[in-house]
């Protein structure tokens, strides 16, 4: 178990500049998840702390050591592809063993190893089995356990789950996080998907075009955004964003209605903001009370959320409720929310205020 | 209606191409299996009756065919070993590295006229003395196996996905361990397929053999056009040798004609 420490990193495939000077520190023990679009850079790092790639300048810490120079072999860190990446001539046994029989170690040790990481992931009577015998979900375990067995002192996921269907998804994601709740080694977790971010993570990088963008706990992502971008990315479905005039704790939406601010943003004064409003803060009101006025475009009924699609001065925004409402499609309401819900950014930097 | 002519037309072509090969073939196992005097008639005689297995009897009277055969069995199989040990490993690299001028050239190699350097090999390897063994047929039939093998294999390797190395990298393999443990099992389809091409192409090979091989040492293909050219033209037992010589290679392929087109094809491994 270690510490990763990343400073300074610089990455350049070629004449494109993919990872563009990050600074990263993950503590002991850690479930740190990076997670950012397509092309951020989150896979780049994640294989950089690997070994498989070498930054362009910069430092890699596993725990006090510079790893920069070492091969992955000496690194203790075991990896969890996207595609399992399981050696399909071999058995499930012997994909697990496989790094333990290349370190040398005696066939009983190996064995005893293999045995025990199969009972905790449950693959204990298909130990015989070669992968294409294996479902999707098992497969996934048997990396893990091939990851597992060999006690690194970082475990990293490439998108791990990503090739899963969604249930499958959902029931692995709970594993993960059960099995690095009993082992606690320090893990790297990389996916583009926020709802895994921030169910599994005790802290999430968010990257995007090779910067790191914030890096917080889940709860801090989610109630203080450091802009617009992680605002919109993290929670789902995605914070509707309404450009206003402030004038102290008072915001005039340019699509109409008005919207009252927390008592900290008095001294905001006169300026142009972009309001961050959560779908899932926003109360629904009859038409004329004091918010936004808006026209329900969609219904959309989940069971136990209705999700409505409005459209307000031709802007879309979106709302979600948790009580049936008697709402249609071409319904006139407003939309108001608590001032202490709203989060106020600025119209240039697009930087929380 | 144009469908049916389509059709017509593809067959009447495909026939034109492949009739060639097939009719020569055929007429040489009706001549195996004829009389000199069935040989000569006219109209001529396709399926003699009673089909006689004298030219077969006459060929092996006729010479040492077995010490030829032997000959042949030793050339070809050393050759496809030794391309084997080098070639195998050689594709490997060449995929990994993904240097693919470097089979260009390799290929270019095989694609030399071999008149052009088998004079100057010959006389080589008469000053080291070795004419009369079977050492030169061999070193030089590895122009004809090397090349082949190479290439197969290389495209074979270059279809492993490579996350599955990067796997065995992250578990603790060196270079050869990796090689060892996960590429090659996995391209032994490929493997095979190129051997079994590469022996093909050194048993059927007649030009080294002219060369380089003495009256004792050469390969069965030469023999046969020693008998051609030695005693009078004796259709029967030299339709009988030649096809003795082309029944291994020909039952070989029949065999793995699938996996020749596969592995030449490339084959496709998932990824676990």
């Amino acid at each position: 178990m270690a510490s990763v420490t990343l400073s300074g990193i610089e990455k350049s495939f070629g004449d494109t500049r993919v990872i563009k000077g990050v600074d990263i520190s993950i503590g002991d023990g850690e479930f740190a998840v990076f997670v950012g679009p397509s092309g951020c850079g989150k896979s780049t790092l994640l294989r950089m702390i690997a070994g498989l790639d070498k930054p362009d300048s910069g430092e890699i810490r596993i725990g006090q050591r510079v790893v920069n120079d070492l091969p992955p072999k000496e690194r203790e860190v075991s990896m969890v592809f996207q595609t399992y990446a399981l050696y399909p001539h071999m058995t499930v046994k012997d994909n697990m063993g496989f790094g333990l029989m290349i370190a040398g170690q005696a066939v009983d040790m190996i064995q005893s190893k293999v045995s025990a990481a199969a009972k905790i992931l449950g693959l204990d009577k298909m130990l015989d089995r070669l992968p294409r015998q294996l479902s999707g979900g098992q497969r996934q375990r048997v990396a893990m356990g091939r990851a597992m067995v060999r006690d690194p002192q970082v475990f990293l996921f490439d998108e791990p789950l990503s090739n899963l269907d969604a249930k499958l998804r959902v029931q692995m994601r709970t594993e993960i996080r059960a099995l690095h709740q009993r082992l606690s080694t320090t893990s790297i977790y990389v996916t583009h998907d926020q709802i895994e971010a921030m169910t599994m993570a005790d802290r999430i990088v968010v990257l995007r075009d090779g910067l790191v963008e914030q890096v917080g706990t889940p709860v801090t992502l989610y109630d203080e955004p450091c802009n617009t971008f992680v605002a919109t990315f993290i929670g789902s479905p995605a914070m509707n964003l309404v450009p206003a005039s402030t004038r102290g704790v008072n915001a005039t939406a340019d699509v109409g209605g008005g919207v009252t601010l927390a008592a900290r943003h008095a001294s905001l004064g006169e300026r142009r903001v972009v309001l961050g409003l959560r779908p899932e803060h926003l109360r629904v009101q009859g038409a004329g009370s004091p918010g936004i006025p808006c026209s329900v475009k969609v219904v959309e009924f989940s069971g136990a959320d209705t999700l409505l699609a409005c459209e307000a001065g031709g802007m879309p925004i979106q709302a979600l409720v948790h009580d049936r409402l008697l709402v249609k499609p071409g319904d006139a309401i407003s939309l108001s929310i608590a001032p202490e819900l709203v989060h106020v950014f600025d119209e240039g930097t697009l930087r929380r205020l | 209606m144009s469908k049916l002519i389509d059709r017509i037309v593809l067959g009447a072509c495909v026939f034109l191409l492949v009739s060639p090969a097939i009719l020569f073939f055929l007429w040489m196992l009706s001549l195996a299996f004829k009389n000199d005097v069935d040989n000569l008639a006219y109209p001529p005689v396709f399926i003699p009756s009673p089909p006689t297995f004298n030219n077969f009897r006459k060929v092996f009277d006729s010479g040492p065919f077995f010490q030829y055969l032997w000959n042949s069995i030793v050339v070809s199989g050393l050759a496809t070993v030794i391309a084997l040990a080098i070639g195998v490993p050689a594709g490997y690299g060449i995929a990994r590295m993904k240097a693919r001028k470097l089979l260009m050239t390799i290929l270019i190699a095989r694609m030399t006229p071999a008149i052009s350097f088998l004079i100057p090999l010959f006389t080589l390897f008469q000053a080291l003395g070795l004419t009369g063994t079977l050492a030169p047929v061999v070193i030089t039939h590895l122009v004809i196996t090397v090349p082949i093998m190479v290439y197969i294999v290389a495209g074979y390797f270059e279809t492993l996905p490579v996350e599955l190395e990067e796997a065995a990298i992250v578990d603790g393999c060196s270079p050869w361990q990796r090689f060892r443990h996960i590429a090659l099992p996995l391209a032994r389809p490929g493997i095979t397929v190129a051997a079994i091409l590469a022996f093909i192409f050194s048993w059927n090979n007649f030009i080294f053999g002219a060369v380089l091989s003495g009256r004792e040492t050469r390969t069965l293909p030469v023999a046969i056009y020693n008998v051609l050219t030695f005693e009078q033209i004796a259709w029967g037992p030299l339709a009988a040798a030649a096809l003795l010589v082309t029944l291994p290679v020909l039952l070989l392929t029949l065999i793995i004609q699938k996996e020749i087109v596969g592995g030449l094809t490339a084959g496709g491994v998932k990824g676990g």
